[in-house]
């Protein structure tokens, strides 16, 4: 039987907030072995940082109370030690990495200083004496422990001088560098690129098994935990509903939170993959676009000159039909958004042409019915939506500058509202009263409201939860097909595309290098990118994971090589 | 961090180029005839006439903008319509004593406002933190010149220590000719009688014109504090065990101070403001002082000059707030420096 | 994946209501929660309802005009004159309740000219950047660079010293703080995807300005307009102070407190009560500015 490193026995806690208390805790049990790699996973809100803060001991208390509960490190009660020797333990004992790479670094200090700093009062707490050199040596050390190796450069450098991915890997350096036997990492990569984060990933469970560390990791993604968990918790509202072993959860979930959430997750392979066709028998083509450019200027220097261009996209050529739902796929900064930005007419293309519906795009956006034609819903409702306008308010904008009577407006806000299963008496309050979900639905109501035929949906499910996305796919599918839409959809989620979109196009970089109907590039994918890609998103099931394309470590990172800004 | 500074210094000339300017085309639209007020009113029309021709007053607005433009960069202000000296000899007698004072009360605002923030965001919401609140409150809405009134009738009645008027006591006999800056020389010289004595005179003064600062910094400097304690690296470097002395006073302030620094700089035009009232308080043979004086005979070269001045005070100490926000936060002149 | 019933909504909007209050709720709680707002509201209250009803209130109206009464010059705050009376034996406490009207006149005088006209510059600034912006924030940027005192001085000097003027010369300075407020404001919110979704809804840029960018500073104008108000009432009365301001013998606080001051330290009161009723006033201001700042918890 092996012994418990860590073990958080009948936790409770709440806050209290304007007078009020709520419970954000109850009863959590839960035990980390050693050498062992233990999975926490809920939606957010759940209460999962919560518990993990309680275990770094870095909650702030008030706002919290810990009413009651045990947490057993090496045997010793944390939350019963005083303050020197809880600091004992604190960056030797456990060592945390937090989700967001780049805000987890001190902005205004080189990486160098900030390592030696966490080296340095280490040994001040043991009573070491290391001087500079052997610190920097150690820290060189680690570095290459993540396989980081321009150590002089990435040193003098500042948290916002180095890329994402790298910024994780150094993240991963400093919790290391005490030698931890505990790991605690809350949604590390979540902030970065599929292929960048199973890069990260795969990493963290090398250096797990090479350094013999305990690992619990905290995530809402059911298809990282898959990957990097012996064993899984299952968090919601507070409580821990369903706890066993990682192949028993994913291939008999018992509760029924856990099985939701499994369903959520779209599939990316199998019987379940809904192959998506375009309704029309025969489409005609609604959007050609050819040789599309644009390139922004970038100034430099003392007197801001334009000393470069900067391709967001080149040389695009894409043909969408009437009907279609299109995907245009890519990571962060591969042009996807720029695209949909010309498309609604707020950038001008530098070179190229976009036709819709045989008319020119130049000539239309100077159209005032341009906006009945292609309207565009944003990623976050939270900032789509002025949240100082009523729903009624932000549904009439759009008709008050058509022509529309004010008697119109109010009957077409109503029908609006119907249309996305949103209740008349919502139009009277404000977003901030509305959940996520409901949110996105006035969005999706107000690019509806001039009977557009083309609609840009740039990332619409990105910022809600994963229960609530599927319910606002479900509504985008259903008027689609009542209003006859075509949509252009932008995302980096591919297996949710790969059951939302007939066709697709990658984007790499600026350009597209790859596109066709969705079922042919994931059954058999051409561009190495697109292969890296498909290969990087975790999945669910081991059918699934057998089914994806076949990547060497060697190809992907070549293809990252290629991506990487330094 | 070159090309940071540098392009602070071009901003900042450009704001000191734009008031000469407005400035100059405020004293030229401004009723009344500034000849006329030169010569009195007693003076015949020819006479006037004569001084308008040497004043240059009859020159084609922008000849007389250049002309006034050519001077500025010579150092040269133009007279004093009413003492007939050259402005800038004027100015640059009663500057020191101004200079000192600011000075002064700058280094009051941040040696006392700064630390007192930072307790009050680590003590937040303890009796540390509602007595700061208290102070800053007092600070900031009480007026200068009310606290000024209060604090010369306390030192007439209580503190005989601190003397109600001037600079230093005349009777000490100490010319400053090194820095002009009455403190610093007595130190220079090690003349402790007479540095004693000044920094009575400059005491009270400097508190009734810090006042409204301290407690203005203070506030700002506990916001900041707070904001900058909910950062996710404050908590990473807890959970690193980076002790809570030096994060507090190494990580957090280092980035807490940008707030109150900017905050500093743009309000020292208001600083120098009301210098003007509080030097006129205490009598305090300032700038200010002078600037009054002019101000209410009408003297517009001497007003001009005096506006002008103060601009120059204030683009240099944004300079130097620029340079110190440069070295604090890396991401200033990396982000004005590189590109985008 | 079914359509989702009614049912299902309500616990989605649970899910997101469940961990905070609603807004309104939490703004109440703070105010209410907060003592130094509610004493804030109770001085401003106070200073505006002395203001208006002044003839009806003070002991000794007359004492506002050019009224005199040696056989009382100079006598300390008792139970007939609280605060005393002045060099010609008026009622300091009435004068200073008169001086109240015209301490608030200049609030209303300035404020009213300096906030739309500093709002509408920053939006344009924000709104449309560029050289709009350019102009716009440099201009502020040297009107920042002027001593403001000094420069009131130098036109009430020029113009002749009286309310109006005073009143010019501050509003001519004033506006600069609410563009700069302003602007940050807008240039955050035009990060927002809203002002770009109303572009592509067809909204002028009069609609995007107004309807859609203003609301969202109306909270952080409130309260400006508040901590602003106790600010120009001290700068008013520095004004007058220096003799640039108000004239005699209309009472205004900073002019009293001027007189006052000839007569230190023997007659303390001339000059120390005006003086703290200018602080009073500012006081109430500034906490009220403070309580609604922490209510509706804006930056400014």
């Amino acid at each position: 039987m092996q012994e418990n490193i860590l073990e958080v026995r009948d936790l409770n806690i709440s806050f209290s907030n304007y007078g009020k208390t709520s419970k954000v805790l109850r009863n959590v049990n839960l035990n980390v072995l050693r050498g062992e790699r233990v999975s926490l996973i809920g939606q957010s809100g759940s209460g999962k940082t919560v518990t993990m803060r309680t275990i770094i001991g870095t909650l702030p208390t008030p706002p919290a109370i810990i009413e009651s509960g045990e947490i057993l490190y090496e045997r010793k009660n944390l939350l019963a030690l005083n303050r020197i020797e809880r600091n004992k333990i604190k960056g030797s004992g456990i060592s945390i990495i937090l989700q967001d790479p780049l805000l987890s670094f001190n902005p205004v200090l080189t990486i160098l200083r900030q390592m030696e700093d966490i080296i340095k009062y280490s040994d001040v707490r043991r009573g070491l004496s290391r001087g500079h050199k052997e610190r920097k040596e150690l820290i060189c050390e680690t570095l290459a422990k993540v396989q980081l190796f321009d150590n002089e450069r990435i040193l003098d450098s500042y948290p916002i001088m180095l890329s994402g991915g790298m910024r994780q890997r150094v993240l991963i350096g400093m919790a290391l560098l005490n030698q931890p036997k505990l790991l605690i990492a809350d949604e590390p990569g979540t902030a970065l690129d599929v292929t960048t984060q199973k890069e990260i990933l795969d990493l963290l469970n090398m250096l797990v098994a090479n350094e013999g560390l305990s690992l619990l990791f905290i995530t809402h993604n059911l298809g990282v935990v898959r990957e990097m968990a012996d064993r899984i918790y299952v968090m919601q509202s507070g409580k821990i509903v369903e706890t066993n072993h990682r192949e028993n959860i994913f291939n008999t979930p018992q509760d029924p939170y856990t099985i939701s959430l499994m369903e959520s997750v779209p599939p990316l392979y199998g019987k379940k993959v809904i192959d998506v066709k375009n309704s029309n028998p025969i489409p005609d083509e609604m959007i050609k676009i050819s040789n599309l450019t644009k390139s922004f200027p970038v100034r430099t220097g003392f007197l801001n000159r334009i000393t470069s261009e900067n391709h967001a996209v080149k040389s695009i050529n894409l043909s969408i039909n009437d009907g279609d739902i299109f995907g245009i796929a890519g990571e962060s900064g591969s042009g996807k958004t720029t695209i949909a930005k010309i498309l609604v007419g707020l950038h001008q293309p530098s070179a190229g042409q976009i036709r819709i519906n045989k008319s020119n795009l130049e000539q239309l956006v100077e159209l005032k019915d341009y906006r009945k034609l292609i309207q565009i819903v944003y990623q976050n409702p939270g900032s789509s939506l002025n949240r100082k306008r009523t729903i009624a308010q932000i549904l009439s904008v759009p008709l008050k500058f058509s022509d529309y009577t004010d008697k119109m407006i109010k009957d077409r806000t109503n029908e609006l509202l119907n249309m996305v299963d949103l209740p008349i008496s919502y139009s009277s309050m404000y977003p901030h009263e509305l959940s996520g979900g409901q949110k996105q639905r006035v969005a999706i109501a107000r690019a509806l409201s001039l009977k557009p035929k083309i609609i840009v949906l740039d990332e619409p499910t990105s910022a809600l939860d994963v229960l609530v996305q599927g319910t606002v796919i479900d509504l985008l599918q259903r008027l689609k097909k009542e209003l006859g839409l075509t949509y252009i959809f932008i995302s980096h989620d591919l297996s949710l595309m790969r059951n939302f979109c007939n066709k697709i196009a990658i984007m790499f970089k600026g350009e597209i290098c790859e596109s066709g109907e969705t079922k042919d590039i994931f059954s058999n994918p051409k561009h190495l990118y697109t292969k890296a890609l498909i290969s990087s998103i975790p999945v669910i099931s081991d059918l699934e994971e057998s089914l994806k394309p076949k990547v060497t470590d060697e190809e992907r990172s070549m293809v990252l090589q290629n991506t990487r800004k330094i | 961090m070159f090309t940071y500074l540098l392009k602070r210094t071009v901003t900042l000339l450009l704001v000191f180029i734009g008031l000469a300017i407005l400035i100059f085309i405020i004293a030229r639209i401004v009723p009344g005839d500034p000849a006329r007020i030169a010569l009195g009113p007693l003076a015949s029309a020819q006479q006037v006439e004569e001084m308008r021709q040497e004043m240059g007053l009859n020159d084609p607005f922008f000849v007389q903008l250049w002309n006034y433009l050519a001077g500025l960069v010579q150092g040269d202000l133009g007279k004093s319509l009413l003492t007939s000296r050259p402005v800038i000899d004027d100015i640059l007698g009663a500057l020191p004593a101004t200079f000192e004072l600011v000075l002064f009360t700058v280094f009051l605002q941040i040696t006392l406002s700064i630390p007192l923030g930072v307790l009050a965001a680590v003590y937040r919401d303890s009796w540390v933190d509602n007595f700061t609140r208290i102070i800053s409150l007092i600070g900031v809405v009480t007026p200068g010149f009310v606290l000024a009134i209060i604090l010369q009738l306390l030192a007439s009645y209580q503190f005989s220590f601190f003397p109600v008027t001037g600079r230093v006591d005349p009777g000490l006999n100490f010319e400053p000719d090194i820095t002009r800056l009455i403190l610093i020389d007595s130190l220079i010289k090690g003349r402790s009688d007479v540095f004693i004595d000044a920094f009575s005179h400059i005491f009270l003064p400097s508190i009734a014109l810090a006042a409204a600062g301290i407690g203005q910094v203070m506030r700002i400097t506990r916001s900041a504090m707070i904001e900058v304690s909910r950062f996710d690296f404050i908590e990473a470097s807890r959970a690193y065990g980076i002790p809570e002395r030096v994060v507090t006073f190494g990580y957090m302030l280092r980035i807490a101070s940008v707030a109150p620094l900017t905050i500093l700089g743009l309000e020292f035009a208001s600083l120098i403001g009301n210098a003007f009232v509080v030097e006129f308080v205490f009598s305090w043979p300032g700038i200010a002082s002078y600037g009054v004086r002019t101000i209410l005979q009408k003297d517009l070269n001497a007003v001009i000059g005096v506006v002008l001045v103060s601009g120059i005070f204030f683009v240099f100490a944004n300079l130097f707030i620029d340079i110190l926000l440069g070295i604090i936060d890396p991401r200033h002149r990396i982000r004005e420096g590189s590109s985008k | 994946m079914t359509q989702p019933s009614g049912q299902e909504l309500n616990s989605e909007r649970d899910l997101g209501q469940q961990r905070s209050l609603t807004s309104g709720q939490m703004a109440w709680f703070r105010f209410r929660s907060n003592p130094s707002s509610i004493i804030g509201a109770f001085i401003v209250l106070s200073v505006i309802f002395l203001a208006i009803f002044a003839p009806l209130i003070a002991p000794s109206p007359q004492s506002a005009g050019s009224f005199v009464d040696f056989i009382n010059r100079h006598s300390p705050p008792s139970k007939d004159f609280w605060f005393g009376t002045d060099n010609v034996g008026r009622d300091i406490f009435s004068r200073v309740i008169f001086g109240y009207r015209v301490s608030l006149g200049l609030v209303i005088g300035v404020l009213g000219f300096a906030v739309p006209f500093g709002v509408f510059l920053g939006l344009l600034a924000g709104y449309f950047g560029n050289w709009t912006e350019f102009v716009i924030m440099r201009f502020t940027d040297i009107m920042l660079a002027i001593p403001p005192l000094a420069m009131a001085l130098a036109i009430t000097a020029v113009l002749s010293p009286n309310l109006i003027n005073a009143m010019i010369a501050i509003t001519m300075l004033w506006w600069t703080w609410h563009t700069r407020l302003i602007y940050r404001i807008v240039k955050a919110q035009m990060n927002e995807d809203y002002v770009e979704a109303a572009k592509v809804s067809g909204a002028s840029h009069f609609h995007i300005m107004f309807r859609e960018l203003l609301p969202n500073c109306v909270s952080a104008i409130s309260v400006k307009i508040s901590l602003d108000a106790g600010f120009v009432i001290l700068f008013g009365a520095a004004l007058s102070f220096l003799g640039l301001g108000v004239q005699p013998p209309t009472p205004d606080l900073g002019t009293m407190v001027s007189t006052g001051s000839e007569y230190l330290p023997e007659y303390w009161w001339e000059a120390l009560m005006p003086g703290l009723a200018i602080l009073y006033a500012i006081l109430g201001f500034n906490l009220l500015g403070d309580g609604l700042r922490d209510m509706m918890d804006v930056e400014v």
